[in-house]
């Protein structure tokens, strides 16, 4: 009988330990990180400055609890405001003090893999996201303004962490690091390369 | 919980909002006058402009305002440096000073415009007829020129300054061809105190235009 009794406990334990498992966090989350970012290639050339004006947000489902499937926005605003030169043009030479900005809005669909448990101190994860980008060009020539928006695939591969505030808390710490990439031209700029650093917070809601 | 569900809610809804509206760092904010202007200068490439020695240049300067194609002529003291400053820019550049009826190689026409009415859009246009300079004042009307179209005017109110320099030695078709040209947009270019800058800056993008 107590033999019984004992192996029921054991069971009910398990269970119990697995359901507990399972619901660490509840599967919904959202997401909000301050971003900066860094242009590269002819983005940088373009717009060199490193941009301190970004953010990052979004939804995620956890499918279990490795995969999450998800839904992002964010911005990043690229300046660069050059000292007066001449520039030659296709019919003369322009003297100006060229702004050079770039606002991207991107729109993604994530995928993300979870290397940890959930109930981890650190959860590691890779996400990949995939969508497209509003990029803004505004290129100012004094006070004068050279135009162009346009959407763009955008891709955007990430490494990051989450460390909980507690084992089982429904709030964590992110920070990540992404790199994207979109097949823009427009000018000067031959295709759009970045790498971002993002920290922020993700919660789970109930 | 939901205390601080609502909370996180919250401070989110401000972060986006704040950044939404604030994330942009405005080119036009804090941009100075002199940052603000730009200095076209075309010139015809298959100009030789060693072939000139002598120039002359009018003896006021036209006014195009919206009122009309009909240009008025001005001398004010804007006026007057600028003609000062054309001229001590030329001769500079290694060409002589004479007097319009003494045969002179490049004649200079200046010119003033008051774009205001033409809220976005830019029209050049409007400007590249030949209506806005006395086509007699040269014994000709003046001939065709070329700048750059696609420029957007961010400012509803433009005051722009013309330099053309024109071949008086060789019409083609009994009209002057432009040679040379300087446009000069942005705030402050009817400012007296920005003429000698602007008028060096032309002419220090234009290295070809030298007689020497």
């Amino acid at each position: 009988m107590k033999k019984i009794i004992n192996w029921i406990l054991v069971f009910a334990g398990c269970f119990t330990a697995q359901a507990v498992s399972a619901q660490v966090r509840p599967p919904l989350s959202v997401d909000v990180n301050y971003s900066i970012a860094q242009p590269l290639g002819s983005l940088k050339d373009y717009s060199d400055k490193t941009s301190f004006r970004g953010w990052s947000a979004g939804l995620q489902y956890m499918l279990n609890n490795q995969w999450s499937v998800g839904l992002r926005s964010g911005y990043q605003d690229f300046y660069e405001k050059l000292p007066r030169a001449v520039y030659p043009d296709k019919q003369g030479d322009v003297s100006a003090v060229q702004t050079r900005t770039l606002q991207v809005i991107p729109i993604q669909a994530t995928v993300s893999y979870a290397f940890t448990k959930p109930e981890s101190a650190v959860i590691p994860y890779a996400t990949v996201g995939v969508g497209a980008a509003s990029m803004n060009y505004e290129k100012y020539w004094g006070e004068f303004v050279e135009k162009n928006n346009s959407w763009q695939f955008l891709v955007s591969p990430e490494i990051g962490i989450n460390v909980p505030f507690g084992k089982a808390s429904p709030l964590m710490f992110n920070a990540n690091v992404r790199y994207n990439y979109a097949p823009y031209k427009y000018n000067d700029i031959t295709n759009f390369n970045s790498v971002q650093g993002n920290i922020g917070l993700k919660f789970h809601l109930n | 919980m939901k205390k601080t569900l609502f909370l996180f809610s919250a401070a989110a809804a401000v972060v986006a909002m704040v950044s939404f509206s604030s994330c942009r760092k405005d080119p036009l904010k804090d941009m100075t006058n002199e940052e603000s202007r730009i200095y076209i200068t075309n010139h015809d490439s298959t100009a030789n402009f060693k072939a000139y020695s002598t120039f002359s240049i009018v003896d006021s300067v036209a006014v195009l305002t919206l009122a009309g194609d009909s240009a008025k002529k001005a001398l004010t003291d804007y006026d007057k440096k600028l003609i000062a400053s054309v001229t001590a820019a030329m001769q500079q550049k290694g060409y002589t000073l004479v007097s319009k009826n003494a045969k002179p190689d490049l004649g200079i026409n200046l010119t003033r415009i008051d774009n205001s009415y033409s809220a976005i859009s830019w029209n050049p246009g409007w400007w590249g007829g030949w209506g806005y300079w006395d086509p007699g004042y040269w014994g000709y009307p003046g001939g065709g020129w070329y700048w750059p179209s696609y420029y957007t005017v961010y400012r509803v109110n433009e005051k722009q300054v013309a330099i053309d320099a024109f071949d008086l030695k060789n019409p083609k078709n009994s009209k002057f061809v432009a040679v040379w040209n300087s446009l000069w947009r942005g705030s402050g270019v009817w400012n007296i105190d920005n003429i000698d800058s602007m008028v060096q800056a032309s002419f220090a993008q234009s290295p070809y235009l030298t007689n020497k």
